[in-house]
């Protein structure tokens, strides 16, 4: 219980920060501002809504999965395949370099190992 | 938190009464949890856990053969929903048969010796048998209803007249160009009011009814009426609808992260025929008490709409209400015999927020279905004693709602492997 109300705690705090995290990390900036909504700020996903991101097969393949997943949302190869009720739009209007600290973000976060990935990647997917 | 300052004010409201305390309804915030079932009720009242690991419960309904029915969301064993009986009246089902092989829904009830059960594009019915699961072929009642995934759900309910009444939820945020697309704006009109966002009525028995060639849209403007329910006190369909979700993701620049999460309104409507609730042109913002244009169509936040009939409750916004339950008998304390209790499964979208909502309310409303008081909690403990910070923390979520021919409520979830609660009310 403890553990959960810290983490209750950092969130919060992480709210109140707000803007200034952009700063140092563009891949949680971004996350959080497109992604965590959904997603949630802990990858916890939504159960039967949005999937959770913990240890995702996506995120810790080949870079393409998660740019894909980013671009193209639910029309993604692969994608809207599991138990999830709600579909997922596509960020394409985001920049490459955007897309890039996000999918980064994902892939070495929540569990994930996937590794970094470049502008370079994902202007190669567009 | 109005509910909070409600619900304390009626508290000591009932203490300085004194003599007056027996028409105090509702449950103090800080409650304490029943271990044994997990969840707080008011003063007289008793839970069991009728039910345990069943499976993703949906709506539930309580049947005169003494047999409780379950819609599952997914299949147990191949089986859409499930039938439960308390053989030794302990409180707790000792008995347990799963049927609607190869489907799955959400809508469940028994009307005219029938027990219906939706699936997301079908209505249909079996003869109510004198004990246990259903046997043979159902009749298909509804059909035609668009396969989705989003609001597909497609709750029912009866009035009493011989109509069936289901809700089509649409498969859409705010009915943009863009499916939720930041910066997509909403289209005028918005197409999927055609065979979504309402509630379409058909007879209850005549079989195989189309959706578009035989029902009829009895109210429009709705995103997803899920708790939907008849209210035999005002002989009307009352409503409580999922608002839209998203505030601040798509307009930062006019909505902070504390207003997106308390809006829009979780909205509860008395319906009637060709009652338009307002989506997606507008929402309603119950802080303001006024229906405001919804961003996608030109709102700002502060702009006043006058397009959608203006609801009897707002709700803090995301909250989610899932059912919707009028009683019929008498079993229940008489301040509670009239209202609309509404389960709410809890919000997802009030990040970086606590996520809230995952609780049972009652909603007092007079014989004629004028609400006549403030609405108050009446379960509680749901979720588990932490803030819930993202909603997969939360241990059980409220779903379905019924009255047992006892008096009895019963409350599902779908969560941890499913459960559903008794609830009675045994006095001081």
């Amino acid at each position: 219980m403890k553990v959960t109300n810290l983490v209750a705690a950092a969130a919060l705090a992480a709210a109140a920060a707000g803007p200034s995290l952009s700063q140092d990390n563009p891949g949680k900036a971004g996350y959080e501002a497109h992604c965590a909504v959904c997603h949630q700020y802990d990858g916890g996903g939504v159960p039967f809504m949005q999937p959770e991101l913990f240890a995702r097969p996506r995120a810790n393949g080949p870079k393409g999965g998660v740019i894909d997943m980013i671009m193209l949302g639910s029309k993604a190869p692969g994608a809207g395949q599991g138990e999830y009720s709600n579909e997922m739009p596509g960020f394409d209007f985001l920049s490459n370099e955007e897309i890039a600290a996000i999918a980064t973000y994902v892939r070495t976060n929540f569990e994930n190992n996937g590794g970094p990935v470049t502008a370079d990647d994902v202007k190669s997917r567009r | 938190m109005k509910a909070n300052i409600f619900g304390a004010g009626l508290l000591i409201a009932s203490i300085a009464g004194g003599a007056n305390a027996a028409s105090t309804i509702g449950l103090a915030e800080d409650a304490p949890v029943d271990p044994a079932t997990g969840i707080s009720l008011p003063a007289g009242f008793k839970a069991t856990v009728f039910a345990d690991e069943i499976g993703q419960a949906r709506h539930i309904f309580a049947a005169e053969n003494g047999w409780v029915y379950v819609a599952l969301r997914r299949p147990v064993d191949g089986n859409g929903a499930v039938a439960l009986n308390d053989s030794d009246g302990d409180g707790v089902a000792d008995n347990r048969e799963y049927f609607a092989a190869g489907m799955q829904g959400t809508g469940v009830a028994v009307h005219d010796g029938h027990l219906y059960y939706s699936t997301d594009v079908a209505v249909m019915r079996w003869p109510l048998p004198a004990a246990g699961a259903p046997e043979g072929d159902a009749t298909i009642i509804a059909e035609g209803f668009v396969p989705e995934t989003q609001h597909a759900s497609k709750n029912i309910d009866f009035d009493e007249s011989g109509n069936l009444y289901v809700n089509v939820g649409a498969p859409s945020n705010a009915c943009m160009r863009e499916m939720r697309k930041k910066g997509s704006p909403g289209m005028r009109p918005c197409p999927l009011l055609e065979k979504y966002a309402g509630i379409w009525r058909f007879d209850a028995a005549k079989p195989n009814q189309d959706q578009m060639a035989d029902g009829h849209r009895y109210s429009t403007g709705i995103r997803n009426g899920l708790a939907m329910a008849w209210n035999p006190h005002a002989d009307a369909l009352y409503m409580a609808q999922h608002g839209r979700d998203q505030f601040a993701s798509f307009f930062p620049e006019m909505f902070t992260n504390e207003q997106s999460a308390e809006l829009p309104s979780e909205e509860f409507h008395r319906l009637s025929d060709g009652y338009d609730a307002g989506w997606p042109y507008s929402y309603y913002d119950h802080e303001q008490g006024k229906r405001m244009v919804m961003p996608e169509y030109g709102g700002d936040g502060k702009t006043e709409s006058n397009e959608g009939e203006t609801p009897l409750v707002g709700f803090p916004g995301h909250w989610a209400p899932n059912d919707m339950l009028f009683l019929n008998g008498d079993a229940m304390p008489e301040a509670y015999q009239k209202g609309a209790f509404i389960a709410f499964h809890g919000s997802w979208n009030r990040a970086p927020l606590p996520q809230q909502g995952y609780r049972v309310v009652y909603v007092p409303l007079d014989a004629d279905g004028n609400v006549s008081g403030d609405w108050v909690t009446f379960a509680n403990g749901f979720a588990g004693p932490d803030p819930v910070m993202s909603p997969r923390n939360a241990k059980h979520r409220p779903m379905g709602l019924a009255e047992g021919p006892d008096g009895a409520i019963y409350i599902s979830s779908l969560m941890s492997g499913g459960r559903v609660w008794k609830v009675t009310y045994e006095g001081n």
